[in-house]
This record gives structure tokens, sequence and C-alpha cells, in this order.
């Protein structure tokens, strides 16, 4: 059994949340004042991952700290906003990571395997200069680095040998973040339906407040509601190009045209002529896809296009310019090159009109 | 009254008799009662999907009975393999590889390949091009025959795959199985549960890690500022890096080598002292190289050389979770031939076309409309060109097939 200490500090492991459960706390008893720290400590949780992406240092208790988690939990969840549930993971598995920082290798290795299942083993290696102190099996590895993009974290970059990657102290923690992480997320999603006390749902109310005031900041850009095609990725304008010109094309460099326009803001019938206009295809069945892609038919799932790996996997990766430099997917490039076109065209308009008067 | 080309009624009744006999051969695969199977009949062009069995006896009888031309399985596992796909639940799948010999530059394909522009009728040998030079449209009646050389290359490709299968994501031969697809190449499959569950992005970087595809030099041992002790000893892409580089370098003309994105320097280099770059990577560490070339070079040339040591494998099939795949020991419709289970230690001196054959007997008269030459068993048929012949039945078959033939008489 571990102790309370690490419990609190790592509230995910297994004989915590036994521990938890142990202790038979209903939510109903929460609306007790004697609980009311175990809520404070929740609630800030929470608040921090709103604000700093990382829940910071917990409370000197280490019973009312490991309790807190539960609660936080609890409390993102009956906010029940999918971006909220995603940043909190984040935050909370941002923690585990800083924590893990000063745990000793053997440590390290038996949280990997007992609490996610991890094929581990110590074993210290150096090459080019770098130490490598684990080795661990690639479905492990890559469950949990598949959604890194550095080239380092590609499988085909890594040593790999009998079906073991070798990894740095620094990467093991790294992975074991985002199985942290994943964890969390599952918590927080699954939405039980609980009937929360009223002072309870106060602070549910503060979390949903605090959250809308900061959604924007940290949401990022939003898609124009038109189609700016100088904004489009070289990929995208590749095979945009090879439509118009009536080169033929991969059936992936057709999906992620056809969904890239969909997302780009393009109106679907537009979509439809352009397809229809330059090739042979049977405008029905055209039509049919394009819709399926939008998500108006079948899955009700509107497409987004394949991401920046995936795409190079395929070979529709193509012709790759400055901008591409540290975007992972064909949409990211584009909101970014639409706001600094649209931002660039008043800089630029303003910098013609002061040469002009100037001028004169 | 002459037939059709193809003689559909003739394929579809030789293809009864075949799985008449022969079914008991047909194996359910692992799991059938998760798999969910796909036939696709001689007259239709839609695929029957959603099809499930509980047992073997069950599947086999449903081969007899509807002598489908082809027959397909799931590589996953669902829940409710009947269903629809969006209610199937889907429960993981076997990590499959397509290697067709479509996908490989073989020199042979000017000599069998042809294509036919839809709009205007040009003819033209090889694969199709991209647009028509006569009138700009994409749309062609593609040709594609297979030879020894093909199949040849195909298998290399194949077994370059299962060493890195092995070697390299430590799986063992009994994890997995390789089939002759029955028509231009093989599947390799692996059903080792441990990767049932692996996702859509951690299969594609399985195909990119067999393929070569995003390999940087500068993590295999490529580095001067990390003091890289790579050799081409090594496992994994960190040995196999550098004997690409090296049989890249001992065979390539110069030509060739001009063609590569190299710095001016790093060309006269290698042009100049290719025999001493060749020994330091057969004597020294890899990473001692970059004495002669810039790194940027470097990679221009290792992406150049990789292809021989990756293997060719259809990127698709490998990462698509709901892949159906033709279902080892049964017919191919487009051939005639069987899809074949090979054992991994016969696969060297494997020969599909005598061991696949699976029509043996008489002789049949058949009218040709066009066939290049090609080989069944020990006997070399062809070249046709609208003619009468006589053929052994899988060679008419084969044909017909094809569509290239009808049964005369």
């Amino acid at each position: 059994m571990i102790s309370e200490r690490e419990a609190a500090k790592y509230p995910f492991l297994k004989e915590a949340t036994s521990l938890v459960e142990t202790l038979n706390i209903k939510v109903e008893d929460l609306a007790n004042p004697n609980y009311s720290r175990i809520l404070d400590r929740g609630e800030r949780r929470v608040s921090e991952a709103i604000i700093d992406g990382i829940v910071g240092n917990g409370v000197p208790d280490d019973l009312t700290e490991l309790l807190s988690m539960p609660v936080a939990i609890m409390l993102v969840s009956a906010v029940g906003d999918r971006f909220l549930e995603r940043r909190y993971a984040h935050a909370e598995a941002a923690r585990a990571q800083k924590l893990l920082w000063s745990e000793s290798e053997a440590f390290i290795a038996e949280l990997a395997k007992r609490q996610f299942g991890w094929e581990i083993k110590y074993a210290r290696r150096e090459l080019d200069e770098q130490t490598y102190l684990f080795e661990v099996g690639f479905v492990d590895y890559l469950r949990n680095a598949g959604s890194f993009h550095e080239d380092k974290w590609k499988l085909v970059n890594r040593v790999l040998s009998g079906g073991r990657v070798l990894l740095t102290r620094m990467e093991v923690i790294r992975l074991l973040q985002v199985e942290v992480e994943d964890f969390v997320l599952g918590r927080v999603s699954k939405h039980i339906r609980v009937e929360i006390p009223e002072t309870v749902q106060a602070r549910v109310e503060n979390i949903s407040k605090l959250f809308e005031e900061h959604r924007r900041r940290i949401s990022g850009a939003e898609l124009p509601p038109e189609a700016v095609s100088e904004a489009f990725p070289p990929c995208i304008k590749h095979a945009f190009e090879g439509l118009l010109s009536g080169r033929r094309a991969s059936h992936m460099e057709r999906f992620a045209l056809t969904s890239f326009l969909v997302n780009s803001g393009m109106d679907l019938e537009q979509i439809l002529q352009l397809f229809v206009s330059v090739t042979d295809f049977d405008e029905q069945l055209t039509k049919y896809q394009i819709e399926h892609i939008a998500g108006l038919r079948g899955s009700r799932t509107r497409y987004t296009p394949p991401n920046c790996a995936t795409m190079r996997t395929h070979g529709v990766c193509y012709n790759p310019d400055i901008y591409c430099k540290g975007v992972k997917h064909p949409l990211t490039y584009y909101k970014r090159r639409v706001q600094s076109i649209k931002g660039g065209e008043k800089t630029s308009l303003g910098i013609t009109g002061s040469n002009h008067q100037g001028g004169i | 009254m002459s037939e059709d080309w193809g003689s559909i009624r003739f394929v579809k009744n030789q293809f009864r008799r075949f799985y008449e006999a022969k079914s008991k051969f047909v194996k359910a695969p692992t799991e059938i009662l998760r798999r969910e199977f796909g036939f696709l009949s001689f007259e239709g062009k839609t695929m029957i999907r959603h099809l499930s069995f509980n047992n073997e006896d069950q599947l086999r009888s449903a081969i007899v009975e509807n002598t489908p031309a082809h027959i397909y399985y799931s590589s996953a596992y669902y829940k409710n393999p009947e269903a629809e796909m969006d209610k199937k639940c889907w429960l993981g799948a076997d990590l499959v590889f397509d290697i067709d010999a479509d996908h490989i530059d073989t020199a042979c394909k000017e000599d069998h390949d042809n294509w036919i522009c839809k709009s205007c009728g040009l003819e033209g040998r090889g694969r199709a091009p991209q647009t028509c030079s006569r009138c700009g449209k994409n749309s062609f009646e593609e040709e594609a025959w297979l030879c020894d050389r093909c199949l040849e290359a195909a298998k290399f490709e194949a077994q370059k795959l299962i060493d890195i299968l092995i070697q390299d994501l430590g799986f063992t031969p009994l994890d997995l199985e390789v089939n002759f697809t029955g028509n231009r190449g093989y599947h390799v499959h692996v059903k080792a549960p441990m990767i049932h569950k692996l996702d859509q992005i951690g299969r594609r970087e399985i195909v990119d890690y067999i393929t070569g595809t995003g390999l940087k030099v500068e993590f295999h041992g490529f580095s001067r500022t990390r003091g890289g002790a790579s050799t081409m000893a090594d496992p994994g892409w960190r040995g196999r890096t550098a004997r690409a580089v090296y049989d890249y370098l001992s065979e390539a003309d110069e030509a060739s080598i001009q063609g590569l994105k190299l710095s001016s320097q790093a060309l006269k280099n290698i042009l100049e002292e290719k025999s001493e770059i060749l020994k330091v990577l057969r004597e020294d560490h890899s990473s001692r190289i970059l004495k002669y070339l810039d790194l940027k070079s470097l990679q221009a040339l290792v992406e150049a050389s990789i292809k021989k040591q990756a293997s060719a494998i259809d990127t698709v099939v490998t990462t698509d979770l709901h892949r159906l795949i033709r279902l080892p020991n049964t017919l191919h419709g487009k051939t005639g031939f069987m899809a074949q289970r090979v054992n991994l230690d016969d696969l060297e001196d494997y020969d599909p076309l005598t061991r696949a054959i699976a029509f043996k007997g008489d002789r049949i008269r058949v009218m040709v409309k066009r066939a290049p030459k090609f080989r069944i068993g020990n006997e070399v048929l062809g070249p046709f060109k609208d003619e009468q012949t006589i053929l052994p039945v899988a060679g008419a078959v084969f044909l017909l097939c094809r569509r290239a033939a009808r049964v005369e008489g």
C-alpha cells in the first residue's frame, strides 16, 4: 500500500483511487462545512488549470489534497464542456510530469508498468552522447508518442531493436504525461449524473464563469467564414491546381482537398461545380461524396483533412514552404495565413498611403 | 454463338467446381465470429458486405453456394460484424501490409502494361500518364499484367518488410502470416494481440518506419556535434541508413549522383573520393563521412538511397482500421490463381506461377483479344493478338478473368 503522501502526489494511481473509495465520502457530504477545504482545493485545481494550464502546488494536508482531485473531476464534469475537460486533463498531467522529475528511475518504471501496463525495462545505454535509461515496448511508445509532431518522436527516428525503443528519462516522463492526461480525460468526460448540493453548485458556476472569461484567450484563431484561396497551404494548392489541370489524383489527395475546401468556408455548391466543371465526374455521385465529407450524410461526421504527418505518409505533402514550419495541420496553416494576410493588408495599405502623401 | 469477352458463365463454373472439391482447404481466419466478410460476385459490381459466419463450415458452404469471384474478410474484429459500419463496434484489428507490383517501378511494365485514353482512344505502353498527351483528359483504361520480374520485385519488398518486422519490431515468425495475393503481390498479416488496439496514428508511424518516411539522418548517428558513433552493423535504421548509402554509392552512376540535391562541395567530394567514403562506411563510424559532405547533402543522399532498404508497402491499407482483405486459399477473380498461404521458410523459393495454379486438366479453345507473353507453371504462352488458340485451362481462365479472351465452340 502506498503512503497518503504518495497518493496525494499522484492521485491517479490505482492505490490512490482505492484509498479514496475506502473513505466512502458521498456527494451530499460535501455540503458539510468540514469539507470546505477539500472543495476549496478542488476548485483551485480547476481554476489553476484554466488560468495557468498547470495544476499548482498542493495543500499541506495529504488527505485534503488527495480528495480534492475527485472533487475537481466532479466539478469539471458538471460544467460539461469538452474544451474545459481537455484543458483540465492537460493541466493535471503537466503537474504529474513536474513531480515525476524528482523520482527515481525505479519508481518511474514501476509506475509505468503497474499503472499503465507498459513493457518497460531499466537499461542504461550511452549513444551519440545521449544517455538512454529505458527500453520501452514500441506499442506502448506509439500509443503515447503518436500525437507528438517533432521529428525526434517519429518511430523511424528512434533506436528500435527487438520491438523496444530506447528512451531517455525525460522522454519516458513526457510519455507518462500523455498517459495521465488520457486517464484524467477519461474520468472527466464520463458525465455521471449526480445530484449536486447547492453550495457545490455555486462552485460549478464559478468555474463556468471563469472558463468563459478565458475561453477566447486559450482557444486560438477561428476559421474564416469565406474561403481565402491565397492562404491555402502548398499541399492543397497543389491538389487544387492538379484538379484544375485535370491531373489524376490519388484517393487521399482528393479527400484532403475536398475536406479542406469544406472546412475553408467554401460553399458546397461551389465545390461541386468546381469538381464537375473540370472533370468528367458523375454529378450525383460527386454531390453525395462532398455532402458525406461535409457531414450532411452517413455518419454525420464533418471530416477534416488529414494532419501533416498523415499527408506525408501517403505522399500528399507537397513542397512545404516556410509557413509550414511548426504547423501540424493544413487547417492550422490556413488559419494562421488568413490572419497574417488580413493583418498584412492593413499594414501594406497604411504604408502605401503614407508613401503617397510623402510623394506629393 | 460466340460468348462475351470473359465468358463469365464458364469461369464461374470452373470456380464452383474448384470450391466443391477444395473448399475444405479454405481456413477460417482467427476469431471468425468477430470478423466481417465480403463477397464480390461475378455478375455484380458492388461488394456484398457485412456478412458474418459462426464457424468454418458455414463459411465454406456459403463460398460453394455463392461462388464469389473475390472473397474478403476484415482485418478488424467487431462486436457486431454483420451490423452497419457505425454499429459494428470496433474491438481491434490485425496489422496488415499489402505489397503490390503496381506500386513498384519495374522496367518490365513497359513490356507488358498498356493503356487507352477513354476519351480519344490514344494508346500507350507502361503506366498511364497523368493526362493524355493528345486530348488532355485524365481517364484511362489500364491493363496491368504480371510477369516473373514483377512478382520477384514484390517478393523482395515482402522479404524486406518481414525482416523489419522481425528484427526491428520484434515479432516472431509465428506472429506473421504471409500470403500470395493471387495477382501481383503479397499480403503480410500480424495477428499478435498486442497490436490489435493500435490506433491509426500508431499504424501510420509503423508505415513511416517501414517506408523510411520522415527519417532524419541526425537521429541515426550522423551528427558531428553529438559524436555520432553508428556503424553499418547497427540494428534498426541506424545501420540500415549507413548500408543504404553504401549500396547506393557503390552502384549509382555519375549522372544519378549529379541529379541529387547536393551542395557543390559534397558533389565534388563524392565524385572524387568515392572509394574513401565507402571505406569509411565499411571500417569506421558512419558519421565520419560528414567530413566529405554536409548534413543537408547527406540527408538528400539518404533519401535517394533508402528505397532499397525500405519496403514499398501500400500506405493506405495498413492505416485503414476497417480494411477488408482477401481470404487466403480462395481464388482471385481477376486471375483465377489462388491467394495462397506461404510458409516463411519457403518464401525465398516460392514461385506463385507454379504453386498458386488452381486449375489443372484439359486444354480448351479460346479466342484471345490481346495478351503479352505469360507463364503458367513450366509453360510459356503468348503473346497473342486477335487469334484463336488452345490453352491449358489455367492459362485460359487467367485470360478469361482478365476479359482478354472468350471460350470458343
